[in-house]
Protein backbone atom coordinates (compact mmCIF):
# COMPACT_ATOMS: atom_id res chain seq x y z
CA UNK A 1 0.00 0.00 0.00
CA UNK A 2 2.74 2.45 1.05
CA UNK A 3 4.77 1.51 -2.01
CA UNK A 4 1.80 2.04 -4.31
CA UNK A 5 1.16 5.50 -2.89
CA UNK A 6 4.81 6.55 -3.36
CA UNK A 7 4.59 5.26 -6.93
CA UNK A 8 1.67 7.62 -7.62
CA UNK A 9 3.62 10.55 -6.18
CA UNK A 10 6.55 9.64 -8.43
CA UNK A 11 4.23 9.43 -11.44
CA UNK A 12 2.76 12.88 -10.67
CA UNK A 13 6.26 14.34 -10.39
CA UNK A 14 7.30 12.74 -13.70
CA UNK A 15 4.19 13.98 -15.54
CA UNK A 16 4.59 17.54 -14.20
CA UNK A 17 8.27 17.54 -15.17
CA UNK A 18 7.46 16.33 -18.69
CA UNK A 19 4.87 19.11 -19.14
CA UNK A 20 7.40 21.61 -17.82
CA UNK A 21 10.03 20.24 -20.22
CA UNK A 22 7.69 20.50 -23.24
CA UNK A 23 6.67 24.07 -22.35
CA UNK A 24 10.32 25.09 -21.87
CA UNK A 25 11.19 23.70 -25.31
CA UNK A 26 8.20 25.41 -26.95
CA UNK A 27 8.72 28.83 -25.35
CA UNK A 28 12.52 28.66 -25.58
CA UNK A 29 13.16 31.71 -23.36
CA UNK A 30 15.39 32.02 -20.25
CA UNK A 31 12.28 32.76 -18.14
CA UNK A 32 11.27 29.09 -18.50
CA UNK A 33 14.45 27.01 -18.26
CA UNK A 34 14.49 23.28 -18.93
CA UNK A 35 13.89 21.15 -15.81
CA UNK A 36 17.11 19.28 -16.58
CA UNK A 37 19.16 22.45 -16.09
CA UNK A 38 17.20 23.36 -12.95
CA UNK A 39 17.79 19.96 -11.37
CA UNK A 40 21.48 20.15 -12.21
CA UNK A 41 21.67 23.60 -10.66
CA UNK A 42 19.67 22.45 -7.63
CA UNK A 43 22.07 19.59 -7.01
CA UNK A 44 24.93 22.07 -7.17
CA UNK A 45 23.59 24.75 -4.84
CA UNK A 46 21.14 22.99 -2.50
CA UNK A 47 23.54 22.25 0.34
CA UNK A 48 25.56 25.40 -0.29
CA UNK A 49 22.75 27.99 -0.42
CA UNK A 50 19.20 26.69 -0.28
CA UNK A 51 19.21 24.30 2.70
CA UNK A 52 19.50 27.09 5.28
CA UNK A 53 16.64 29.01 3.65
CA UNK A 54 14.35 25.99 3.63
CA UNK A 55 15.13 25.33 7.29
CA UNK A 56 14.18 28.90 8.18
CA UNK A 57 10.87 28.57 6.31
CA UNK A 58 10.22 25.21 7.94
CA UNK A 59 10.85 26.60 11.42
CA UNK A 60 8.46 29.53 10.85
CA UNK A 61 5.71 27.23 9.62
CA UNK A 62 6.37 24.76 12.45
CA UNK A 63 6.32 27.44 15.14
CA UNK A 64 3.19 29.12 13.73
CA UNK A 65 1.44 25.77 13.45
CA UNK A 66 2.33 24.75 16.98
CA UNK A 67 1.12 28.05 18.36
CA UNK A 68 -2.13 27.78 16.39
CA UNK A 69 -2.75 24.29 17.75
CA UNK A 70 -1.90 25.33 21.30
CA UNK A 71 -4.44 28.16 21.17
CA UNK A 72 -7.00 26.86 18.66
CA UNK A 73 -7.53 23.38 20.06
CA UNK A 74 -8.52 24.38 23.61
CA UNK A 75 -10.61 27.26 22.30
CA UNK A 76 -12.43 24.97 19.84
CA UNK A 77 -13.02 22.37 22.55
CA UNK A 78 -14.43 24.97 24.93
CA UNK A 79 -16.67 26.50 22.26
CA UNK A 80 -17.90 23.12 21.08
CA UNK A 81 -18.49 21.56 24.47
CA UNK A 82 -19.93 24.53 26.36
CA UNK A 83 -22.65 26.16 24.22
CA UNK A 84 -22.77 29.22 26.51
CA UNK A 85 -19.18 30.13 25.68
CA UNK A 86 -19.89 29.63 22.00
CA UNK A 87 -22.74 32.12 22.16
CA UNK A 88 -20.26 34.63 23.47
CA UNK A 89 -17.17 33.70 21.44
CA UNK A 90 -18.70 32.83 18.05
CA UNK A 91 -19.40 36.48 17.14
CA UNK A 92 -15.81 37.37 18.02
CA UNK A 93 -14.49 34.56 15.84
CA UNK A 94 -16.87 35.27 12.95
CA UNK A 95 -16.03 38.98 12.95
CA UNK A 96 -12.29 38.42 12.87
CA UNK A 97 -12.14 35.25 10.74
CA UNK A 98 -12.99 36.88 7.36
CA UNK A 99 -10.35 39.62 7.70
CA UNK A 100 -7.62 38.82 5.17
CA UNK A 101 -4.74 38.16 7.53
CA UNK A 102 -2.25 39.59 5.07
CA UNK A 103 -3.94 42.96 5.59
CA UNK A 104 -2.74 42.79 9.19
CA UNK A 105 0.89 42.39 8.18
CA UNK A 106 1.78 46.10 8.58
CA UNK A 107 0.26 46.07 12.07
CA UNK A 108 2.06 42.88 13.01
CA UNK A 109 5.33 44.30 11.74
CA UNK A 110 4.84 47.43 13.82
CA UNK A 111 3.92 45.46 16.92
CA UNK A 112 6.34 42.54 16.67
CA UNK A 113 9.06 43.99 14.45
CA UNK A 114 9.99 42.87 10.97
CA UNK A 115 11.84 39.78 12.23
CA UNK A 116 10.81 36.26 13.14
CA UNK A 117 7.96 37.01 15.50
CA UNK A 118 5.70 38.79 13.01
CA UNK A 119 6.20 36.02 10.43
CA UNK A 120 5.40 33.25 12.90
CA UNK A 121 2.41 35.19 14.20
CA UNK A 122 1.11 35.64 10.66
CA UNK A 123 1.07 31.88 10.10
CA UNK A 124 -0.52 31.42 13.49
CA UNK A 125 -3.33 33.83 12.53
CA UNK A 126 -4.03 32.01 9.28
CA UNK A 127 -4.19 28.53 10.82
CA UNK A 128 -5.80 29.24 14.19
CA UNK A 129 -9.27 30.22 12.92
CA UNK A 130 -9.62 27.13 10.80
CA UNK A 131 -8.57 24.99 13.77
CA UNK A 132 -11.04 26.67 16.15
CA UNK A 133 -14.01 26.34 13.81
CA UNK A 134 -13.20 22.77 12.74
CA UNK A 135 -12.67 21.50 16.29
CA UNK A 136 -15.81 23.23 17.52
CA UNK A 137 -17.96 21.80 14.72
CA UNK A 138 -16.41 18.38 15.18
CA UNK A 139 -17.39 18.40 18.84
CA UNK A 140 -20.85 19.78 18.16
CA UNK A 141 -21.55 16.90 15.78
CA UNK A 142 -21.09 14.32 18.55
CA UNK A 143 -24.52 12.88 19.37
CA UNK A 144 -25.59 13.15 23.02
CA UNK A 145 -25.96 9.37 23.21
CA UNK A 146 -22.20 9.13 23.00
CA UNK A 147 -21.85 10.99 26.31
CA UNK A 148 -24.69 9.38 28.26
CA UNK A 149 -23.07 6.05 29.15
CA UNK A 150 -19.95 7.93 30.27
CA UNK A 151 -21.81 10.55 32.32
CA UNK A 152 -23.88 7.86 34.00
CA UNK A 153 -20.62 6.27 35.14
CA UNK A 154 -19.50 9.54 36.67
CA UNK A 155 -16.90 10.40 34.03
CA UNK A 156 -14.76 13.45 34.77
CA UNK A 157 -14.07 16.15 32.18
CA UNK A 158 -10.65 14.58 31.69
CA UNK A 159 -12.29 11.25 30.79
CA UNK A 160 -14.71 12.99 28.43
CA UNK A 161 -11.87 14.89 26.79
CA UNK A 162 -9.62 11.89 26.15
CA UNK A 163 -12.34 9.36 25.37
CA UNK A 164 -14.66 11.54 23.28
CA UNK A 165 -13.71 15.14 22.51
CA UNK A 166 -10.13 14.56 21.41
CA UNK A 167 -10.71 11.56 19.13
CA UNK A 168 -13.94 13.05 17.73
CA UNK A 169 -12.31 16.33 16.76
CA UNK A 170 -8.94 14.94 15.65
CA UNK A 171 -9.85 14.16 11.99
CA UNK A 172 -11.54 17.57 11.52
CA UNK A 173 -8.62 19.23 13.19
CA UNK A 174 -6.12 17.55 10.86
CA UNK A 175 -8.20 18.45 7.80
CA UNK A 176 -8.29 22.07 8.97
CA UNK A 177 -4.52 22.14 9.25
CA UNK A 178 -4.18 20.60 5.81
CA UNK A 179 -6.43 23.26 4.27
CA UNK A 180 -4.84 26.15 6.15
CA UNK A 181 -1.29 25.03 5.44
CA UNK A 182 -1.46 25.80 1.71
CA UNK A 183 -2.53 29.39 2.48
CA UNK A 184 0.06 29.59 5.21
CA UNK A 185 2.87 28.64 2.81
CA UNK A 186 1.87 31.24 0.23
CA UNK A 187 1.58 33.96 2.86
CA UNK A 188 4.89 32.91 4.37
CA UNK A 189 6.43 33.41 0.94
CA UNK A 190 5.11 36.94 0.91
CA UNK A 191 6.23 37.82 4.45
CA UNK A 192 9.69 36.47 3.74
CA UNK A 193 10.22 39.14 1.15
CA UNK A 194 10.42 41.68 4.00
CA UNK A 195 12.92 42.18 6.76
CA UNK A 196 14.85 38.95 6.46
CA UNK A 197 17.84 37.49 4.68
CA UNK A 198 16.60 33.94 5.13
CA UNK A 199 13.67 31.82 4.01
CA UNK A 200 12.52 30.41 0.69
CA UNK A 201 10.54 33.58 -0.06
CA UNK A 202 13.67 35.67 0.29
CA UNK A 203 15.73 33.23 -1.78
CA UNK A 204 13.28 33.10 -4.69
CA UNK A 205 12.66 36.85 -4.83
CA UNK A 206 16.39 37.52 -4.51
CA UNK A 207 17.15 35.17 -7.40
CA UNK A 208 14.45 36.84 -9.43
CA UNK A 209 15.86 40.33 -8.80
CA UNK A 210 19.30 39.07 -9.81
CA UNK A 211 17.64 37.66 -12.97
CA UNK A 212 19.05 34.26 -12.07
CA UNK A 213 16.17 32.14 -13.35
CA UNK A 214 17.89 28.83 -12.70
CA UNK A 215 18.22 29.65 -8.99
CA UNK A 216 14.71 31.04 -8.88
CA UNK A 217 13.32 27.79 -10.29
CA UNK A 218 15.49 25.76 -7.95
CA UNK A 219 13.90 27.68 -5.09
CA UNK A 220 10.40 27.06 -6.43
CA UNK A 221 11.12 23.33 -6.70
CA UNK A 222 12.39 23.27 -3.12
CA UNK A 223 9.29 25.16 -1.92
CA UNK A 224 7.07 22.65 -3.65
CA UNK A 225 9.00 19.75 -2.10
CA UNK A 226 8.71 21.44 1.28
CA UNK A 227 4.94 21.49 0.84
CA UNK A 228 4.99 17.85 -0.21
CA UNK A 229 6.95 16.88 2.91
CA UNK A 230 4.53 18.80 5.15
CA UNK A 231 1.43 17.30 3.54
CA UNK A 232 2.72 13.73 3.58
CA UNK A 233 3.73 14.16 7.22
CA UNK A 234 0.18 15.25 8.03
CA UNK A 235 -1.20 12.28 6.09
CA UNK A 236 1.07 9.93 8.01
CA UNK A 237 0.04 11.42 11.34
CA UNK A 238 -3.61 11.08 10.38
CA UNK A 239 -3.17 7.43 9.36
CA UNK A 240 -1.60 6.64 12.70
CA UNK A 241 -3.78 8.79 14.94
CA UNK A 242 -7.15 8.20 13.24
CA UNK A 243 -6.76 4.52 12.36
CA UNK A 244 -10.48 3.86 12.85
CA UNK A 245 -11.20 5.95 9.77
CA UNK A 246 -9.24 3.61 7.55
CA UNK A 247 -11.23 0.50 8.31
CA UNK B 1 -33.39 -1.89 44.78
CA UNK B 2 -34.47 1.31 43.11
CA UNK B 3 -37.12 3.52 44.64
CA UNK B 4 -38.51 6.61 43.00
CA UNK B 5 -40.79 8.94 44.90
CA UNK B 6 -42.75 11.82 43.51
CA UNK B 7 -40.26 12.43 40.71
CA UNK B 8 -40.84 15.48 38.49
CA UNK B 9 -38.58 16.94 35.84
CA UNK B 10 -39.08 20.35 34.26
CA UNK B 11 -37.12 21.60 31.31
CA UNK B 12 -36.53 25.32 31.31
CA UNK B 13 -35.87 27.25 28.14
CA UNK B 14 -35.33 31.01 28.07
CA UNK B 15 -39.01 31.85 28.24
CA UNK B 16 -40.81 28.62 28.98
CA UNK B 17 -41.04 25.84 31.52
CA UNK B 18 -42.01 22.47 30.17
CA UNK B 19 -42.96 19.55 32.39
CA UNK B 20 -41.54 16.31 31.01
CA UNK B 21 -42.58 14.01 33.84
CA UNK B 22 -44.42 14.65 37.08
CA UNK B 23 -45.34 12.74 40.20
CA UNK B 24 -43.73 9.42 39.30
CA UNK B 25 -43.61 6.71 41.96
CA UNK B 26 -41.86 3.43 41.23
CA UNK B 27 -40.00 0.69 43.03
CA UNK B 28 -37.94 -2.03 41.44
CA UNK B 29 -36.82 -4.79 43.79
CA UNK B 30 -33.21 -5.95 43.81
CA UNK B 31 -32.61 -7.96 40.66
CA UNK B 32 -36.01 -7.18 39.15
CA UNK B 33 -36.91 -5.84 35.75
CA UNK B 34 -39.34 -3.09 34.85
CA UNK B 35 -40.57 -2.20 31.39
CA UNK B 36 -41.66 1.39 30.79
CA UNK B 37 -43.99 1.78 27.88
CA UNK B 38 -45.51 4.93 26.48
CA UNK B 39 -46.07 6.99 23.33
CA UNK B 40 -43.26 9.15 21.96
CA UNK B 41 -42.86 12.41 23.80
CA UNK B 42 -44.38 11.11 27.03
CA UNK B 43 -41.16 11.46 29.00
CA UNK B 44 -39.90 7.87 28.87
CA UNK B 45 -36.37 8.90 28.03
CA UNK B 46 -36.46 11.70 30.58
CA UNK B 47 -37.39 9.22 33.29
CA UNK B 48 -34.51 6.97 32.29
CA UNK B 49 -32.05 9.86 32.13
CA UNK B 50 -33.09 11.08 35.57
CA UNK B 51 -32.43 7.62 37.05
CA UNK B 52 -29.09 7.53 35.23
CA UNK B 53 -28.09 10.73 36.99
CA UNK B 54 -27.94 12.66 33.74
CA UNK B 55 -30.44 15.30 34.83
CA UNK B 56 -29.06 17.37 37.69
CA UNK B 57 -32.28 19.21 38.50
CA UNK B 58 -35.30 17.19 39.46
CA UNK B 59 -37.89 17.19 42.22
CA UNK B 60 -38.60 14.18 44.39
CA UNK B 61 -36.19 11.38 45.24
CA UNK B 62 -34.46 8.66 43.28
CA UNK B 63 -32.72 6.12 45.48
CA UNK B 64 -30.53 3.26 44.37
CA UNK B 65 -29.88 0.77 47.15
CA UNK B 66 -30.96 3.38 49.70
CA UNK B 67 -28.71 6.22 48.50
CA UNK B 68 -29.67 9.18 46.38
CA UNK B 69 -28.60 8.57 42.79
CA UNK B 70 -25.03 9.68 42.12
CA UNK B 71 -23.05 8.54 39.08
CA UNK B 72 -19.80 8.91 40.98
CA UNK B 73 -20.86 6.60 43.82
CA UNK B 74 -23.07 4.01 42.19
CA UNK B 75 -22.35 2.00 39.09
CA UNK B 76 -25.05 2.84 36.61
CA UNK B 77 -25.03 1.00 33.30
CA UNK B 78 -26.77 3.12 30.68
CA UNK B 79 -27.40 1.79 27.20
CA UNK B 80 -28.69 4.51 24.88
CA UNK B 81 -30.82 3.94 21.82
CA UNK B 82 -27.98 3.88 19.30
CA UNK B 83 -25.78 1.85 21.70
CA UNK B 84 -23.40 4.77 22.40
CA UNK B 85 -20.30 2.88 21.29
CA UNK B 86 -17.26 5.02 20.57
CA UNK B 87 -16.41 4.69 16.86
CA UNK B 88 -12.72 5.36 17.54
CA UNK B 89 -12.28 2.52 20.00
CA UNK B 90 -12.09 -1.15 19.19
CA UNK B 91 -14.75 -3.52 20.48
CA UNK B 92 -12.59 -4.66 23.38
CA UNK B 93 -11.68 -1.08 24.33
CA UNK B 94 -15.34 -0.10 24.17
CA UNK B 95 -16.17 -2.93 26.56
CA UNK B 96 -13.33 -1.96 28.90
CA UNK B 97 -14.26 1.73 28.79
CA UNK B 98 -16.67 1.56 31.70
CA UNK B 99 -14.09 -0.02 33.98
CA UNK B 100 -11.55 2.54 32.92
CA UNK B 101 -13.88 5.37 33.88
CA UNK B 102 -14.93 3.65 37.11
CA UNK B 103 -11.25 3.06 37.82
CA UNK B 104 -12.14 -0.54 38.61
CA UNK B 105 -9.20 -2.60 37.38
CA UNK B 106 -10.40 -5.53 39.50
CA UNK B 107 -13.18 -6.00 36.94
CA UNK B 108 -10.67 -6.21 34.11
CA UNK B 109 -10.33 -9.95 34.46
CA UNK B 110 -9.48 -11.26 31.00
CA UNK B 111 -11.16 -14.60 31.62
CA UNK B 112 -14.40 -13.02 32.75
CA UNK B 113 -14.45 -10.66 29.78
CA UNK B 114 -13.68 -13.50 27.40
CA UNK B 115 -16.48 -15.58 28.87
CA UNK B 116 -18.90 -12.69 28.57
CA UNK B 117 -17.90 -12.10 24.96
CA UNK B 118 -18.30 -15.79 24.22
CA UNK B 119 -21.78 -15.81 25.76
CA UNK B 120 -22.65 -12.89 23.52
CA UNK B 121 -21.09 -14.47 20.45
CA UNK B 122 -18.59 -11.67 19.85
CA UNK B 123 -15.36 -13.33 20.99
CA UNK B 124 -13.72 -12.97 17.58
CA UNK B 125 -14.56 -9.30 17.15
CA UNK B 126 -12.39 -7.76 19.88
CA UNK B 127 -10.11 -5.84 17.54
CA UNK B 128 -12.75 -4.62 15.11
CA UNK B 129 -14.22 -1.14 15.17
CA UNK B 130 -17.97 -0.61 15.78
CA UNK B 131 -18.54 0.67 12.23
CA UNK B 132 -17.37 -2.70 10.91
CA UNK B 133 -20.12 -4.52 12.82
CA UNK B 134 -23.78 -5.15 12.04
CA UNK B 135 -26.47 -3.56 14.20
CA UNK B 136 -27.00 -6.82 16.08
CA UNK B 137 -23.29 -7.17 16.77
CA UNK B 138 -23.07 -3.58 18.02
CA UNK B 139 -25.98 -4.33 20.33
CA UNK B 140 -24.09 -7.32 21.71
CA UNK B 141 -21.02 -5.18 22.33
CA UNK B 142 -23.17 -2.62 24.15
CA UNK B 143 -24.62 -5.42 26.33
CA UNK B 144 -21.12 -6.72 27.06
CA UNK B 145 -20.09 -3.21 28.06
CA UNK B 146 -22.86 -2.78 30.63
CA UNK B 147 -22.81 -6.32 32.01
CA UNK B 148 -19.01 -6.34 32.36
CA UNK B 149 -19.40 -3.51 34.87
CA UNK B 150 -21.68 -5.54 37.14
CA UNK B 151 -23.78 -2.40 37.61
CA UNK B 152 -26.09 -1.59 40.54
CA UNK B 153 -28.72 -0.74 37.99
CA UNK B 154 -29.03 -1.27 34.26
CA UNK B 155 -30.95 1.24 32.19
CA UNK B 156 -31.80 0.64 28.53
CA UNK B 157 -33.43 3.15 26.20
CA UNK B 158 -35.37 1.39 23.41
CA UNK B 159 -32.73 -1.32 23.53
CA UNK B 160 -33.65 -3.54 20.61
CA UNK B 161 -35.83 -1.28 18.51
CA UNK B 162 -33.32 -0.69 15.71
CA UNK B 163 -33.00 -4.41 14.96
CA UNK B 164 -35.03 -6.52 12.54
CA UNK B 165 -37.74 -8.67 14.10
CA UNK B 166 -35.78 -11.94 14.14
CA UNK B 167 -32.55 -10.44 15.46
CA UNK B 168 -34.58 -8.57 18.05
CA UNK B 169 -36.08 -11.77 19.48
CA UNK B 170 -32.64 -13.36 19.50
CA UNK B 171 -31.21 -10.38 21.39
CA UNK B 172 -34.09 -10.47 23.87
CA UNK B 173 -33.24 -14.10 24.62
CA UNK B 174 -29.58 -13.26 25.01
CA UNK B 175 -30.43 -10.40 27.34
CA UNK B 176 -32.67 -12.62 29.49
CA UNK B 177 -29.95 -15.24 29.83
CA UNK B 178 -27.38 -12.65 30.88
CA UNK B 179 -29.81 -11.01 33.25
CA UNK B 180 -30.64 -14.33 34.91
CA UNK B 181 -26.94 -15.01 35.45
CA UNK B 182 -26.08 -11.54 36.73
CA UNK B 183 -29.26 -10.54 38.50
CA UNK B 184 -29.03 -6.85 37.74
CA UNK B 185 -31.95 -4.54 38.56
CA UNK B 186 -33.06 -3.34 35.15
CA UNK B 187 -35.33 -0.61 33.84
CA UNK B 188 -35.91 -0.39 30.13
CA UNK B 189 -38.01 1.80 27.90
CA UNK B 190 -39.79 0.35 24.91
CA UNK B 191 -42.66 0.96 22.56
CA UNK B 192 -43.18 -2.72 21.78
CA UNK B 193 -45.81 -4.31 23.99
CA UNK B 194 -44.40 -7.77 23.19
CA UNK B 195 -40.96 -6.69 24.35
CA UNK B 196 -42.38 -5.30 27.58
CA UNK B 197 -44.23 -8.58 28.18
CA UNK B 198 -41.23 -10.74 27.38
CA UNK B 199 -38.60 -8.88 29.40
CA UNK B 200 -40.51 -7.01 32.08
CA UNK B 201 -41.52 -8.49 35.44
CA UNK B 202 -43.64 -5.41 35.79
CA UNK B 203 -44.81 -3.01 33.15
CA UNK B 204 -45.33 0.69 33.83
CA UNK B 205 -47.58 2.42 31.34
CA UNK B 206 -46.96 6.14 31.05
CA UNK B 207 -49.84 8.39 30.19
CA UNK B 208 -49.80 10.21 26.90
CA UNK B 209 -50.05 13.77 28.13
CA UNK B 210 -49.60 14.36 31.84
CA UNK B 211 -46.13 12.88 32.22
CA UNK B 212 -47.05 10.48 34.99
CA UNK B 213 -47.68 6.77 35.30
CA UNK B 214 -51.07 5.58 34.16
CA UNK B 215 -50.75 2.23 35.85
CA UNK B 216 -48.36 -0.56 36.66
CA UNK B 217 -49.14 -4.09 35.54
CA UNK B 218 -47.63 -7.21 37.09
CA UNK B 219 -46.59 -9.62 34.39
CA UNK B 220 -47.52 -13.18 35.35
CA UNK B 221 -45.97 -14.58 32.16
CA UNK B 222 -42.45 -13.32 32.87
CA UNK B 223 -39.76 -15.97 33.05
CA UNK B 224 -41.93 -18.77 31.67
CA UNK B 225 -40.52 -21.11 29.05
CA UNK B 226 -41.13 -20.14 25.41
CA UNK B 227 -43.86 -17.76 26.42
CA UNK B 228 -43.82 -16.15 22.99
CA UNK B 229 -45.48 -19.30 21.62
CA UNK B 230 -48.02 -19.28 24.43
CA UNK B 231 -51.61 -18.27 23.54
CA UNK B 232 -51.78 -16.36 26.82
CA UNK B 233 -48.90 -14.20 25.60
CA UNK B 234 -50.93 -13.17 22.53
CA UNK B 235 -53.99 -12.61 24.59
CA UNK B 236 -52.23 -10.51 27.15
CA UNK B 237 -50.37 -8.41 24.59
CA UNK B 238 -53.62 -7.77 22.74
CA UNK B 239 -55.36 -6.78 25.95
CA UNK B 240 -52.51 -4.51 26.92
CA UNK B 241 -52.40 -2.91 23.49
CA UNK B 242 -56.12 -2.22 23.50
CA UNK B 243 -56.11 -0.71 26.95
CA UNK B 244 -53.09 1.45 26.09
CA UNK B 245 -54.79 2.61 22.91
CA UNK B 246 -57.87 3.54 24.90
CA UNK B 247 -55.83 5.52 27.43
CA UNK B 248 -53.91 7.37 24.80
CA UNK B 249 -56.89 8.12 22.61
CA UNK B 250 -58.66 9.56 25.62
CA UNK B 251 -55.66 11.70 26.43
CA UNK B 252 -55.49 13.06 22.93
CA UNK B 253 -59.19 13.81 22.82
CA UNK B 254 -58.95 15.87 26.01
Amino acid sequence: MGKLVSLWYLLAAVVLTIIWFIVSQLVDLPIIPSPVLVVENLADIFMKYIAIHSLYSLWRIGAGLLLAVAVGLPLGVIMGYFPQTDRFLAPVVYLTYPIPKIALLPILMLLFGVGELSKVFMIFLIIVFQVVVAVRDGIRAIPNETYYPLYSLGASFKDIFFEVLWPASLPKFITAIRVALATAISVLFFTETFGTQYGMGYFIMDAWLRVNYLEMYSGIVVLSLLGLILFTTIDLIERNACHWQYK
Amino acid sequence: MISIENLSVNYKSDSDVYTAISGINLTIPEGGTLAVIGPSGCGKSTLLKAIAGLIPEYEGTIKINGDEVNPKKQTIGFMPQNYGLLPWRTVIDNIRLGMKIKRAPELLDRKVLKKLMRQLGIEGLGHRYPTELSGGQQQRVALARVFALQPDVLLMDEPFSALDAITREEMQDIFLKLWQKNNVSTIFVTHYVEEALYLGQRIAILSASSGNINRIVDNPLFGGKDIRQNPEFFEMSLKLKNSIKKDWNQAWEN
